[in-house]
């Protein structure tokens, strides 16, 4: 019997009616209270769209996180078009690849990253004190990195400045090993490399070294740091390559380019990058981190010969060994499924996933609590492990500006530099060039920023 | 049945209703035009539809952001009016990309249309297999640009490609294909290598020629070269203008500088060496490594200008050395 308008309420409806009303209640004044879910738990049920690459998520780890959590992940490839697009039309991924140390800047300041803090403090898996402080890499204040609410988290970090070499080319040209406790300096990196690299009829057939850091802005920015200087202003507004220790990062990284000891702009590897040319025995140093540990892990051949090293040093210099990288995951400020992508952030950085990562040596766990796992079963593992851990002591954070990607200063420099590699140009002319094009593009950038 | 019984029965009234209703006097002759241009924008429109929808939108958009400072994502963007197009008047990496695109356009376009056409020749002669070497010579234009890219990288690396394997191993120094001055080199090969696409073109114009010139021309004592100058070519010539036309237009607009490229990041994309750094790469690199997007719009729009001005002044120039068999401006 369906109630009629104006009948009197029955006991049953009128209880039916208060429990739904006591629900719904119950639901607004949580909502009230509680912003942000309590993660573990949270989200079941639901669809998370990622924009990573292939390798950040396996389709094990899709299967592997839907039976953990009960959430679904969906995988958009990582391109920085598309989510310039997604973003521009309101409909961005739920989690977002990104670069810790170049890009947590440029868009918190573009205001289209989600504030995790309160996510951070509730959170059971992901404790702030358990946070390494490469994870400071994603804080940005409104006016510099590293401070400030935090906006994403590295999933794992290397000491980008670090480099490997393989014992048997040195051996094959008789050049003694670098410690691996103390720092070799840059002009010694050099040396080595002009005495390492093989060549015939006009063909590299061993390359002494590479180096060009993970950016070349970043390893720039990083080499001026050792030598002392700041490569950005206070306010990140501008560069400067004039100033002594800039010049002398430029004019080290210029010869070293000239030397064609290694791969460079002028002299590509066609491999894209160091891995498969360090494997295959044609490399002598990488200028690469802890990380190429797990490739290295894999082929027992190469890691009975692939040894790590510190950071080289400027002569005098301080000892400065910075992350370049802290590749992780932020969420964007209009992703539609907040509670569930925070549910797979804590699962993909303080789960199965991370510890997953952290035991296969591809990079620093960035939770304390994870470095037990890392490998440490053969030999030539804890060799790395020990000079990782004594390269630890001298980590810094080299800030990076808000006002442009490193992509771009990337660009302009690309442009501007082969002239001065190819011995077309002097190295203080290459310097005002550079200040003149990439402090354009700041200026424009800080516009933008307001 | 009489076509005007037919007639009569089409426009009996269906029913009692419509017996009843009194209809307007059409002219036979108007119907049948309107059911005819009812027919036309009815099969056009997919096509109408989608011109408006994803050519002349993003176009207008472009116009747009031309006109502004927009990056992307940056919330401060601003009206700017002309000072993109002015911004582009004074820059001279700008008018230098354009200058490499347009020198690799007549290097290329001439190149591509005699390699295209000499090979049409070949294979229009009857020689033995003849439907495999067309098919081979075809085959290099569907392979996709991105895998060109890869093995032409692979080929020409100076460490470890066949081309520098060939060199040393008959006692030469390697070479830096892919660095300057030799990259523009590589390029032009690129394009060369595909010449099947014009092939194919060609010998659809080729096989076209009434053979009967052909033969006229034989019984006069015309040589071959004679023939191929007077006739096979003036008769070919609607096609070589397609050709000349498409071809300025696809290499002006080349991204295959890009493909040689080392590095797959949008900065590393533009890492191209100097020779090879052209319009469109330009372009690339003010969208997607810089984020001026209003700026590489504003190079978009000037593009599009220059090409429109390109094709009037092929057609003016040609306009006297073109053969048509049938009149294009011939009313039907």
């Amino acid at each position: 019997m369906h109630p009629r308008a104006g009948a009197s309420l029955s006991r049953r409806r009128f209880l039916a009616l208060s429990t739904a009303g006591a629900t719904v209640g119950a639901a607004a004044l949580s909502g009230c209270a509680l912003e942000v879910s309590t993660g573990v738990g949270g989200g079941s049920g639901e669809t998370v769209t990622m924009m990573v690459k292939a390798d950040d998520i396996t389709p094990e780890l899709v299967q592997q996180a839907q039976k953990d959590t009960g959430i679904t992940i969906e995988r958009v490839d990582y391109d920085i078009t598309k989510l310039i697009a997604m973003l521009t039309a309101g409909n961005p991924p739920d989690l977002v690849r990104g670069v810790g140390a170049t890009d947590g800047a440029y868009f918190a300041a573009r205001d289209v990253m989600q504030d995790l803090d309160p996510y951070f403090a509730k959170s059971d898996v992901l404790r702030l004190d358990d946070l390494d402080p490469v994870n400071d890499l994603w804080r940005y204040d409104g006016r510099s990195q590293g401070k400030g609410p935090r906006y994403g988290m590295a999933k794992d970090f290397s000491q980008d400045s670090m480099f490997w070499y393989n014992t048997t080319v040195f051996d094959d040209r008789d050049v003694p090993y670098p410690a691996e406790t103390e720092p070799i300096t840059f002009e010694e990196w050099i040396d080595n490399a002009k005495r390492l690299v093989r060549r015939s009829q006009g063909q590299t057939l061993v390359f002494g070294g590479s180096y060009s850091g993970l950016t070349r802005t970043t390893l720039l920015a990083t080499m001026t740091a050792s030598a002392g200087g700041s490569l950005f202003n206070d306010d990140f507004s501008k560069v400067d390559f004039t100033t002594p220790e800039a010049r002398k990062a430029l004019a080290w990284y210029i010869d070293y380019c000239k030397l064609k000891v290694g791969p460079s702009l002028i002299q590509p590897d066609p491999n894209g990058w160091d891995g498969p040319t360090f494997q295959a025995g044609r490399m002598a140093m990488s200028n690469s981190g802890y990380w190429l540990g797990g490739m290295i892990n894999t082929d027992p051949k190469l890691a009975k010969v692939a040894r790590l090293a510190p950071a080289p040093v400027f002569a005098g210099g301080a000892r400065i060994s910075a992350c370049q990288g802290g590749t992780g995951l932020w969420m964007p400020r209009k992703a539609k499924n907040k509670d569930a992508a925070w549910r797979i952030f804590e699962w993909y950085f303080g789960e199965a996933p991370a510890k997953s990562r952290a035991s296969g040596g591809w990079g620093i766990p960035t939770l304390k609590s994870l470095r037990e796992l890392m490998p440490a079963q053969e030999d030539y593992q804890r060799r790395a492990l020990q000079v990782q851990e004594n390269e630890l002591k001298h980590f810094s954070v080299v800030a990076f500006t808000p006002y442009a990607t490193a992509d771009a200063i990337d660009a302009l420099f690309s442009r501007a530099a082969p002239a001065a590699m190819n011995g077309q140009m002097s190295v203080d002319t290459l310097a005002k060039n550079l200040n003149t094009v990439i402090n354009d593009q700041l200026k424009r950038g800080k516009e933008q920023v307001g | 049945m009489s076509v005007d019984q037919i007639s009569s029965v089409a426009d009996r009234p269906r029913s009692s209703a419509d017996a009843g209703r009194t209809r307007p006097a059409r002219r036979p002759g108007a119907s049948m035009t309107a059911r005819r241009h009812r027919a036309f924008y009815v099969f056009t429109s997919p096509w109408i539809i989608g011109f408006l929808l994803l050519t002349i939108a993003p176009m207008g958009y472009a116009l747009w952001l031309s006109f502004t400072t927009f990056d992307g994502i940056s919330p401060n963007w601003h009206y700017v009016g002309l000072g993109n197009y002015r911004e582009l008047m004074n820059d001279s990496v700008t008018w230098d990309a354009l200058g490499r695109a347009g020198l690799f356009a007549v290097i290329s376009v001439p190149l591509s249309i005699i390699a295209g056409l000499g090979l049409a020749v070949l294979v229009n002669r009857p020689i033995r297999a003849r439907g495999v070497f067309r098919t081979l010579l075809y085959l290099p234009a569907v392979v996709p640009p991105v895998g060109a890219g890869i093995a032409f990288k692979n080929v020409f690396d100076q460490n470890s490609g066949a081309a520098n394997g060939a060199l040393t191993f008959f006692g030469f120094d390697a070479v830096g294909w892919l660095a300057d001055p030799y990259a523009r080199y590589v390029l032009v090969m690129t394009v060369l290598w595909a010449a099947g696409n014009i092939m194919i073109i060609s010998l659809a114009g080729l096989q076209d020629v009434p053979r009967e010139l052909h033969e006229a021309a034989r019984i006069d004592g015309a040589s071959a070269w004679r023939t191929f100058r007077s006739i096979t070519v003036p008769l070919l010539s609607p096609v070589l203008l397609f050709q000349t036309v498409t071809g300025m237009i696809a290499s002006v607009q080349t991204i295959m500088p890009m493909l040689l490229a080392p590095l797959s990041t949008p900065a590393g994309l533009t890492t191209v060496p100097q020779s090879n750094y052209t319009y469109m790469i330009h372009v690339f690199s003010q969208y997607f490594a810089l984020g001026r997007y209003g700026y590489a719009s504003a190079l978009l729009w000037v593009l599009f200008v220059l090409i429109l001005i390109a094709t009037g002044l092929i057609f003016k120039f040609t306009s006297g050395v073109v053969f048509y068999n049938v009149d294009p401006e011939a009313k039907k």
